[in-house]
């Protein structure tokens, strides 16, 4: 079963482009296309299989409530599971070695790994991490939304009942979330604002935003079904490693981090930090439409709030080329250069926990908040790695030396923020660390054939 | 304190094996180069210990020094190779304005060796190619293949085994300075 391709190229994209894209959405996990619902509470659980039979056998169970992306602008379901499998987790469920030893390198290592090509260190080092992130004891990352507490509550007991009695599975962290007032992030700025838009997965919900030509393109979904899971198995191994049955197998990265409850108390200088417009509220617009004032309206239209682009800004005069929102996704920003900014897509599943920050209090009061980073796509380097270290943590693809991301670059009190002004910009000096890295895994989210596959696997070769 | 002496003194324990090292590999080679050596070895020893960007590793091969990493590779012609190349690098007549589009690239050097049966490639630019390789397969996909499909065995930009191909013939370099190591190609042109 399954078509052999070699789905592992490194240039997949070119090929893609020429491709009819559609999605088998019955196939595909609903949180890779399906926005989380509005309000949302959720809980994300990690797993640790000391058993491989006991392993399957949670899979197994689980299966009939991983919620399929089919139906994704209908819900029909209180809320949904979402389950995903890091390399070490792959491994405890005994996914054979030729298998395995088909992913690409950066999901085999796991991004502690990474951690030198991702520019966490310091206070963002692996070492300094929550267990168990970074560790070999991370195999399964539950994702649990559900529109209220009640129907959040049903779906977790769904899950606990997949492996209560199995005592070699155990629940190794749990983290709840939820949404904050007006769907703000804990900066207080508007969240998940720009989200492409999948071709060949259902209606659009929002429209397309200018940086789209043809987002087939670009990302999420491996148009080709993938060959052993991972793939990059020729023809020949087919016969030798079972195919992993599913088009729809993406890659998830959460990353837990936490947020402006660290705001440093100490100042080792005197800064100009936080600028008056923080303090007054962040924006809940895209700053490039609505450079002069805030706009509620236009933050929450989602016909509207999604449609811009940085064309009649080359010079950063509305939004400076460093603004978090600019760097992560430039959309036509960088059109004049050799950079294709359509690779590098992905999609965002955030979400963020802890109470937000009480208006006009700008020390740290101690609560624990911050966001989870949570995004989908089809290629670990080419998305998520480069994001992080080309856009988010060095300056130069906008000339700005080592200028990083202001907000979830890794500055140490010493990050600079360069806001471009006539007759002369202006440059804020003494940036902190606003957001410090808790954790984070590269995780794989099969789909549902996939996953099948994966539930069955003892019984097939025994 | 107590750790920065012992790093201290590591670091000259270095050194003197290195002056050592060096020392004894000219005391086989000619005599006017062992003079030579005594004579500027306090000054070499002084350049050792000041604090300069160090070189280090670029990716998966070549080296860096600051911000600037270098890249040469020599590979076999293609039958007719050398010819095309040479045509090619006549017309362009040193002008590379798709390259000023990448905006890392700080020089590429073509030198044609052994009759014309070998291509050495050689480059300065910042940072790392290995994450831009995608995206130069997407938006200068025939500026890269028209120069090196002069190349052996050249596997063209957009397929996945064009990052082993250069790898297999690249040569990192043993020495490698740079005047100002921290000013990328963006710092100079702005």
């Amino acid at each position: 079963m399954g078509v052999i391709t070699n789905d592992r190229s490194q240039h997949g994209v070119a090929a893609a482009s020429d491709v009819q894209t559609t999605v088998e959405a019955s196939d595909v996990q609903a949180i890779v296309l399906r926005p989380r619902p509005k309000p949302y509470v959720g809980e994300y659980v990690v797993l640790r299989i000391g058993d491989a039979g006991q392993g399957r056998q949670m899979v197994r169970r689980i299966l009939p409530h991983v919620a399929p992306a089919e139906e994704w602008w209908v819900p029909s379901l209180p809320g949904w599971l979402g389950i995903a499998f890091t390399f070490e987790g792959l491994k405890a469920l005994g996914v054979p070695q030729l298998s395995l030893d088909s992913f690409p390198v950066e999901f085999r290592q796991g991004m502690a790994a990474r951690a030198e090509i991702l520019h966490d260190w310091g206070a963002n080092a692996p070492e300094h991490w929550e267990y168990p992130f970074g560790t070999a004891d991370v195999h399964v990352a539950l994702a649990i939304y559900g529109r209220n507490e009640r129907d959040l509550q049903r779906v977790l007991d769904l899950a606990r009942r997949a492996h209560d009695d199995l005592p070699q599975i155990s629940v190794v962290y749990r983290m709840q979330f939820g949404e904050l007032p007006e769907g703000r992030n804990p900066f207080g700025f508007k969240d998940g604002l720009h989200n492409p838009h999948v071709e060949g997965s259902g209606p659009r919900i929002r429209a397309r935003s200018a940086d789209q030509g043809r987002p087939s393109s670009f990302w999420a979904i491996p148009t080709r079904t993938r060959a052993g899971p991972g793939a990059g198995s020729s023809g020949s191994c087919a016969t030798t490693v079972p195919s992993w049955p599913s088009a729809s197998s993406t890659w998830m990265l959460p990353r837990f981090a936490a947020t402006c409850g660290r705001r440093p108390r100490r100042r080792r200088k005197r800064s100009s930090w936080p600028p008056r417009w923080w303090a007054a509220g962040a924006a809940v617009r895209p700053l490039v439409l609505a450079p002069d004032r805030d706009n509620p309206e236009l933050g929450s239209d989602r016909n509207r709030n999604n449609v811009f682009s940085y064309a009649d800004d080359m010079k950063g005069l509305k939004c400076p080329f460093s603004a978090h929102i600019r760097r992560v996704n430039p959309r036509d920003a960088l059109k004049d250069e050799v950079v294709a900014v359509n690779l590098h897509h992905f999609l965002r599943r955030g979400t963020n926990y802890g109470p937000p920050l009480p208006e006009g209090v700008l020390e740290d009061d101690g609560a624990e908040r911050g966001g989870v980073f949570l995004l989908i796509g089809a290629h670990l380097k080419r998305q998520f790695e480069f994001i992080q270290s080309q856009w988010v943590t060095d300056g130069n693809f906008i000339s700005h030396g080592t200028e990083q991301d202001p907000l979830i670059g890794n500055n140490d009190g010493d990050g600079d923020f360069t806001i471009p002004q006539r007759p002369a910009r202006r440059r804020l000096h003494g940036l902190p660390r606003f957001v410090t890295v808790r954790g984070g895994e590269y995780c794989f989210i099969p789909g549902l054939r996939a996953l099948r596959w994966l539930a069955d696997l003892g019984s097939s070769s025994a | 304190m107590a750790t920065q002496t012992a790093t201290r003194s590591e670091s000259d324990q270095t050194l003197e094996k290195k002056i050592q090292r060096l020392r004894e590999v000219y005391a086989t080679g000619p005599e006017v180069g062992k003079t030579a050596l005594e004579k500027v070895l306090g000054e070499l020893t002084s350049f050792a210990s000041t604090a300069r960007a160090r070189v280090e590793s670029a990716g998966r091969t070549g080296v860096r020094q600051g911000k600037v990493s270098e890249l040469l590779f020599i590979a076999p012609f293609a039958p007719g190779g050398a010819a095309r190349l040479r045509a090619l690098l006549q017309l362009r007549d040193g002008s590379f304005d798709d390259t000023d589009r990448v905006g890392t690239v700080h020089d590429m050097r073509f030198v044609f060796l052994d009759n014309d049966t070998k291509l050495l490639f050689a480059t300065a630019y910042d940072g790392e190619w290995d994450p831009y390789i995608d995206d130069f397969a997407t938006k200068i996909t025939d500026q890269m293949d028209v120069i090196f499909t002069a190349c052996e065995g050249w596997p063209g930009i957009r397929s996945p085994k064009v990052k082993d191909w250069i790898v297999k013939h690249q040569i990192p370099a043993v020495g490698w300075y740079v005047a100002h190591p921290d000013l990328t190609v963006r710092d100079i042109t702005g």
